[in-house]
Parts: C-alpha cells; structure tokens; sequence
C-alpha cells in the first residue's frame, strides 16, 4: 500500500512536471532565442529598417526563401510570362530564372542587366533598345533581338492581365490580342530592336520593370518544349535554372554556370517555398526552415522580427488607397464618395494599428519613388459634420457597401475592418470581403466590373506611369479602376509623353489634385511589404534598400549571398 | 472455387442456386448493397448542393483562365471547351456524366486535370488522415483502458486534466501551439513542409505535427467516451461478474471482454468524426503548407474554381460514405449476432 502511495505521489509528480516543462517552453519569452544563422538580437524598432553588418560577400551556400500564398506564393498556371494572370506577383521566381532586360537599383537608379542601354527618338514614339552581346539562355541559344521580337509579339498578343499596355498598331486595331502591325517591333540588328509607340511615352523603360516584356523566355525551348511544359520548367538567360517546379506550394532552382555575368550569382541555389503567411513563414525561420521572407506586413510580426532579424522596411511607392467604383450606386453619386473622405479619420488608425510608422498620403506618390508630393491642395480630410450631412444626403446609410481588399495584406485587411468602424459611427453598413489575387481580380472583372463597389488596394509605383500605379487604378482604360473620366484619362496620358521629370511630375501633381476634387477615391498612407532575411544573408532588396516598382521591391538574387557561417 | 464445391455445383445444379442464395443472402452484402444504394442520393446530393453554391458566386471561369483582355470569340472558344454555354442542369448531367466516366473535369484556376490534380495532392491528406487516425485511436484506446482500470485513480485524474485540454483547444491553436514548442524551440519537427520528404522517416517527421494538431482534440474525444463506457461495462454488466467470478484475470477481463464491448461506442463515434476530421485537415494543411486536398479545397473555393471544389467534395463524400459503410461493418465482425438481413426482416 506504502508503494502504491509512492508510486502515485511519483506519478503525480512527473506528470505536474510535464506540463509544467511543456507550459514553460511554450510561455517562454521568444527573445531567449535565437534562430541558427542569426547573431545579436537587433533592437530597432518597428517600421524601419534594422539591419546588421552584412559583411563580406562570398559564394556558396543554398537558402530557402519563403513567399507568402495569396500573392507571391502563387502561380497556378506555371511561369510562362505571357500566361501567367498572377503576372508580377511572382517577380522573384521571373528575376532568379529568367533574368531582366533592365534591373532597378538603389534610389531608383537603372542597371543594364541583359539589355545594355536605349534611347528615345520619334518625340518619344520610338524607344530603340541595346541587347547584351554574348549572352545565351541556358539552354545554350542565344539572346537576340529577333528572340526578344518574338517574346515581345507573343506578349503584345496576350490575353492575360499581365499584358503590356504598350500603345501600339495592331493588325485589327478594334482587338486588343490582335497581332502588332508590322514596323511596330523591329529588328535592327543580332542585338538591337526597336518599338514604335502610337503615342509618345518618355515612360518607356521606367515601364518595363516588373512587366513580362522585361522577363526573356527562350524560343527554341518554348517551341520544343511545348507551352504546358514550358510553363511549369521555363528556360531563360538569368543567374540561376529551374530544377523543380510544384504549382503554388514549392521552386527549387540552382546556380546557371552559363550565366553572363559570371562570377555571379553568388549562390549555388534556391528554394522558394510557399507559406500560407506571415506568421508561419516568422515561425517557419525561427526554426531555421527559411533564410528569407518577402513581403512581410503583419504590424505586429514586423516588430518581433526586427529583433531576430534583418527586416528591411522599404520606402513605399504605392500608397494605400481606397477604390471607389464610379459606374455604380452608390458611388456613382459625387456626395456618396465625398462623404466617404469626410467620414474617415485616419490619423486614429495610423497611430493605433502601426504605431505612426507609416507617412499619411493624400495622392499616389510615395517617398520611395519619382514625384513624390504627400499633400494634395484642397484635399478633404476629416470632417464629422459635413459627413453626417453628406451621409444623409447621399442616402448612403441606407445600403451596405461592398467593401473588399486582397487576402495576403494583414495590413490591407486591418484598414478595412478599421475604417468599417468609423464608418458604423455614422450609420454606414459595410460587408467585407477578403480575396486571393486571382479572386480579387475576378471581383473587379465579375459582370463588367459592375459588382464592386469599394476596394482598399494600392495606387502608385515607382514611376506612377508604371505597374499597378496611378493609370491602373485610376484610368477609364483600366479593368482594376473605378474611374471613368476621360479628362483625368488626358491628363494621365499626358504625364505619360514626356521624358522631361519636372514636367511628367506636374502632370501628376495636376492629376492628384483632380483626383481629389473630384473624390475619385482617398489616399491614405504609404506602405511597403518588408524583406526579412537571417543575419548572415544579405543582398539588395534584402539588407540594402531597393525602389518598390509596384508593390514590393524586387530583389535582385544574383547578388544575393550567404556569409552566415564566416 | 474448391475443386469439391465445383464437383458438387456439377453433380447438382441445385447447389448453385443453393449457393447464390447464400451469398446473396448474406447480411454483410446486403449491407454492403444497402449502404451503396444510399451513397448515390448522398453523393448526388452534396455534389447538386456544391454545383448550385458555386454557380451563385460572380464571376467568369472563361475570363480567369484567359486573362482580361481576352477577345468575346476567345471566351466564347472557352466556354464551349469548358461545356460553360451549356444550360446549368444540362452543365450538372455532363459533369456527372464525366464522374460516371472517371472524369472529373479540367481545374479552372491551372488547366490540368482535377483527377491529376487529385492523385498529386490526395495521398498528402490520405496520409496525414491516417496517421492523425491511427495515433488518436491507438493512444486513445490505451489511455481509455488505462483510466478504466481504476476509475478516479491518477491515471483517470491524469487523462480527464489532458483530455479536457484537448476537448477545449481548436486546432489551429494548438497547432501553432505545437510548431511553437516542437519545431521552433526543439527542433525535433519542421514548421512547414511543402513535400512529405523521399523516405518513411521524413515523411512521418512532416506530418507528426499536423496530425498531433488534428488528432489530440479527437484523441481526448475517443479517450473520454470510451473510458466511460468500459467503466460502466466493468460496473453493471453481468458478463463481467461471470468472468471475474471464473478467475479470469483482471487485465483480461478489461481488454478482452469490457473493451471489445465498448468499441461500438468508439466506432460509431470515429464515423460521425470523419466530417469534422476532413473540416480539419482543409485548416491545419495550409499552416503547415501541406500540399494537400484540403489546402487545394480552400484555395479552389476562394477563386471559384468549379470542377476543382466538386472534384474534391466528392473525394470526401467517398470517404465519409466509406467510413460509415466501414463502421456498420465492424459492428457485425465485432458481434455475431448482429445480423442485419435477418432483423430487419
């Protein structure tokens, strides 16, 4: 019986211990450790960057890189440029395989990548582009100007989303696929080509980045591939090749010993991992899964990163904004979306959601790009009087707005619960809805664009000509605008003509302040995803600073390298 | 067929239909039978309820998949390749024809065939549904069998306190819980795992953490319902007096004779969990980035991929049908004088 009584007592006892140890592990403080690869914890604090000495760099070594799902994480369609709807989402993978015609650098400068210079002529209708002798795809074809014609004519003739919106002739001009008429892309020798434009765009090159027709797939690999295989194993000129390829969930490429620019790239692989967001990929690094994630956004996250990490808070170029569908009730009514700029406040939301971390916005520049102005003139801020009268006017506390944003922003999906409540405050109703990339643009296509109403999205890019920027969101032309004001349409095209920089900016200036005039959607602050990368790797993009071109920067690996273990 | 019974079939044509009767008469094929005919409402009915939620949700399958600035003839080419310019009933009798046929159709959101779809990501949920099964009924059943031996003795004590941590935890908690303390501290399991690995090993090291996630809420289920029910077998049943009273020893009176009696109570509770269990698996997949059915199942329904979400309802229809049809089985080999055919008529 005495025996029976130990052996309970000694039972109870390592059981308590047990949970106990398992209780303390998991309430441990997180700052106690530190993950492999990382050094001393870093205290700077959230929304900027805190980077360590990078050291050295040195070749060698392979790196995980976490992409988040949702966005970057995603490619159900496989990799073929032309195809691909998810398009610059997946700037990384295009980058590391298929290389860029033009990079763009720190504070915006330009790097010949492929591609070693071009001019405009023709008033700015013809932009003539110098091609890197020498360089072969590695498959062991060459780079010519006749391959990029034919990447460029196949492009032009796309139906994805991602296709460019180049200005150009075509074989049956009432059909936007239609074939680009001849002379519009010429050859004009094994390493240089031509582009004649309808209208004049001194925006050209700042356009390309980010675009397919900087991403240079092989025509004979594509041919004898076929375009499914293609997709899935795409075959290009950039530092590193395609080794395996599993949809949306995992890429694993390696170093291209053809590569132009030997000795780069600096690593002998990588793998991209998909990861369905912030916090597991936080947790997956902690425990030493991954060297690197992009696009980190989570508030929170951001801050206990920066205190095992490298995080690398970007200058946005593409403030947050809010989308407000003109052709249709209830923002077709000018009252409706001017009461939308009166009843927000968002110096509360700035403050108490990212700790002032951000700069307020009122037009859709950002400091991290060309033309910034953060003020507009005569911009309607926050006004609780004139909103109540402009609610009850404009009837918009009698129906619920379709409220909506994309899934892989936590920062996106905060402004939208957070103003949501400032709106309640005023009686109005909202409904939120969350997407995916794909879903989202299924949204603001679904039943010719006339099913949304309002969107919290970015509007802006490095150059505002380019990428998802102000034309995207704001130009009748757009599928993703709610916008339908051909004087605004003129005035963007016209920021668009010159290659002068003061003039292009004062365009835009005029354009912001139209926008805001005419309440065409409220600007609110400017943000960039950040990169977080293990001490020890570093790279541009991801331990120096690089232009956001739309979104997020793109990181350019062949520079990336690892000295975690020197 | 023994060469005697052949012989016999040829000496005597009545043996066969002798033979035919009994075979046909068996309970267990009849169940059998009976549960089948019940599969196709079922089935036809979850997969109906599917086609006509999804066909509510806005939006273009034809503009999806070719971008937006696909020409209306392009769409048009699309629509008749995807059968989208069909009538809805017309569009629901070709896809069940295509079921029929073993064709589930092409995945609107990647172009490939959903069954190809399926056999790339099934047997990453098959796996981690049968791990996350087997470790909670086995350490369910023991750890039942272990508090039933003496009912509010620590080890009872010991399985209600961890039992009612995992009767009150979600998953997803506890499965960041999990990668919080095994594979960010420890280290003894990873955070994600985009593939199960090339070996057995790796494979169960990626999985061990979804299943535990999943299976320790259905563990302490299993664990408390079936602690309970051999406890009032050991207490009130008289077949349990008469074998203690033959000198059977205590031990196997417990597990051979209380425990195999409570099982029923334990199947019928692992069949009704398959639902819940398959509801689980979409959640915890994505958290470790599994590439499963389940993760395919959300990322399918966010962006209104048709073929895709039916393909993979009817994948886990198949499977909870099978379950049940499974658990009405057991019952019978469990107990003999259950006998279907014969009680009901």
């Amino acid at each position: 019986m005495k025996f029976r009584l130990l052996s309970k007592r000694t039972a109870c006892l390592a059981g308590a211990a047990a949970l106990v140890l398992t209780a303390a592990a998991a309430c441990s403080s997180s700052g106690s450790s530190s993950p492999p690869g990382s050094t001393a914890s870093s205290t700077a604090s959230p929304g900027q960057s805190s980077i360590t000495s990078t050291g050295a760099a040195v070749a060698g070594g392979s790196i995980t890189v976490l992409e988040g799902k949702g966005f970057a994480g995603d490619w159900p369609l496989g990799l073929d440029p032309a195809t691909n709807t998810t398009g610059s989402a997946d700037q990384d993978y295009y980058n590391a395989v298929l290389g860029d015609l033009f990079e763009l650098g720190a504070n915006g400068k330009q790097i010949d990548d492929l591609a070693t210079g071009y001019s405009y002529s023709n008033n700015n209708k013809t932009v003539t582009i110098n091609l890197r002798p020498g360089v072969e795809f590695s498959d062991g074809t060459p780079l010519t100007a006749s391959v990029v014609a034919w990447n460029w004519t196949r492009d032009l003739e796309s139906s994805c989303t991602c296709a460019p919106q180049w200005q150009v002739a075509r074989v049956n001009p009432k059909v936007t696929t239609s074939a680009p008429a001849k002379g519009v892309i010429k050859v004009l020798g094994p390493e240089t080509i031509q582009v004649n434009l309808l209208l004049p765009d001194g925006a050209f090159i700042n356009q390309m980045y980010d675009t397919i027709p900087n991403w240079i797939i092989s025509e004979t690999a594509f041919t004898t591939m076929g375009e499914k295989a293609f997709a899935q194993m795409p075959v290009g000129a950039g530092p590193y090749i395609m080794v395996s390829d599993s949809y949306s969930n995992q890429i694993v490429v390696k170093k291209n010993p053809n590569y132009w620019d030997k000795p780069l790239p600096y690593l002998d692989g990588i793998t991209f991992k998909s990861v369905s967001g912030d916090e597991a990929a936080y947790e997956a690094m902690l425990a030493g899964e991954g060297q690197v994630y992009i696009d980190m956004s989570t508030p929170a996250l951001l801050k206990e990163s920066a205190q095992k990490f490298n995080v690398l808070n970007q200058l946005g170029t593409s403030p947050y904004d809010l989308q407000l569908n003109s052709a249709v009730p209830p923002f077709n009514n000018p009252k409706a979306r001017e009461a939308i700029y009166a009843m927000t406040n968002f110096a509360p939301i700035l403050q108490h959601i990212f700790d002032n971390e951000y700069p307020v916005a009122e037009g859709f520049t950002g400091p991290g790009g060309i033309c910034y102005e953060q003020y507009v003139p005569g911009y309607q801020g926050y006004d609780a009087t004139l909103a109540k009268q402009l609610v009850a006017e404009s009837g918009l506390a009698k129906t619920t707005i379709q409220f909506g944003t994309i899934s892989s922003s936590p920062v996106a999906a905060e402004t939208v619960q957070a103003l949501s409540q400032e709106w309640a405050a005023f009686g109005v109703k909202t409904s939120q809805h969350i997407y995916p990339l794909n879903g989202l643009i299924q949204a603001f296509l679904a039943n010719g664009g006339k099913s949304w109403q309002a969107m919290i999205q970015t509007a802006g890019a490095y150059d505002p000509s380019s990428g998802v920027g102000v034309g995207f969101r704001f130009n009748s032309m757009s599928p993703f605008s709610g916008t339908h004001d051909t004087k605004l349409d003129t005035m963007l095209n016209n920021a668009v003509a010159s290659s002068n920089l003061s003039t292009r900016c004062a365009d835009y200036n005029q354009a912001a302040k139209y926008i805001a005039d005419n309440y065409y959607g409220p600007f609110y602050f400017s943000f960039a995803p950040a990169n977080v990368a293990v001490k020890g790797i570093a790279g541009p993009g991801l331990t120096s600073p690089l232009p956001a071109v739309a979104v997020a920067p793109a990181v350019l690996w062949e520079d990336v390298y690892d000295n975690s273990s020197s | 067929m023994a060469l005697a019974q052949q012989v016999q079939l040829q000496r005597d044509p009545g043996a066969r239909s002798d033979i035919v009767r009994r075979v046909t008469g068996s309970p267990a094929l009849q169940l059998v039978g009976r549960r089948l005919l019940t599969a196709i409402p079922v089935l036809l009915g979850v997969t109906f309820l599917t086609f006509v939620v999804m066909n509510l949700i806005p939006g273009n399958p034809a503009r999806l998949i070719l971008g937006i600035n696909a020409t209306p003839g392009q769409i048009q080419q699309t629509d008749i390749k995807l059968g989208l310019n069909h009538p809805f009933w017309d569009r629901y009798w070709l896809w069940i024809d295509g079921l029929l046929h073993g064709n589930l159709g092409i995945a609107y959101s990647n172009q490939q065939s959903v069954n190809t779809d399926l056999a790339q990501h099934l047997p990453v949920t098959c796996w981690l549904l049968l791990y996350t099964l087997v470790v909670s009924l086995g350490l369910g059943v023991l750890v039942a069998v272990l508090a039933a031996r003496k009912p509010n003795g620590i080890a009872d004590r010991l399985s209600l306190a961890v039992s009612m941590l995992g009767l009150s935890i979600a998953p997803y908690v506890l499965a960041l819980v999990l990668i919080y303390v095994f594979a960010v501290k420890v280290q003894w399991f990873p955070a994600i795992s985009n593939s199960l690995g090339s070996s057995p090993l790796q494979a169960i090291r990626a999985l061990t953490l979804p299943a535990a996630s999943i299976g320790f809420p259905l563990f302490a289920v299993y664990s408390r319902l079936l602690r309970a029910d051999i406890v009032e077998q050991m207490q009130r049943e008289d077949y349990i007096v008469t074998a203690k009273a033959k000198g059977v020893s205590p031990w196997r009176v417990l597990i051979v004779h209380a425990t195999r009696n409570s099982m029923f109570t334990l199947i019928t509770l692992v069949a009704l969990n398959l639902g819940t269990l398959i509801g689980a698996v979409a959640i915890i997949e994505p958290i470790f980035s599994l590439p499963g059915i389940g993760a395919e199942l959300i990322g399918a329904i966010q962006i209104n991929d048709l073929p895709l979400v039916e393909g993979i309802v009817v994948v886990f229809a198949l499977v909870t049908v099978a379950g049940n049809l499974l658990a009405d089985l057991m019952y019978a080999v469990l107990d003999p004088r259950i006998r279907y055919g014969r009680s009901a008529s």
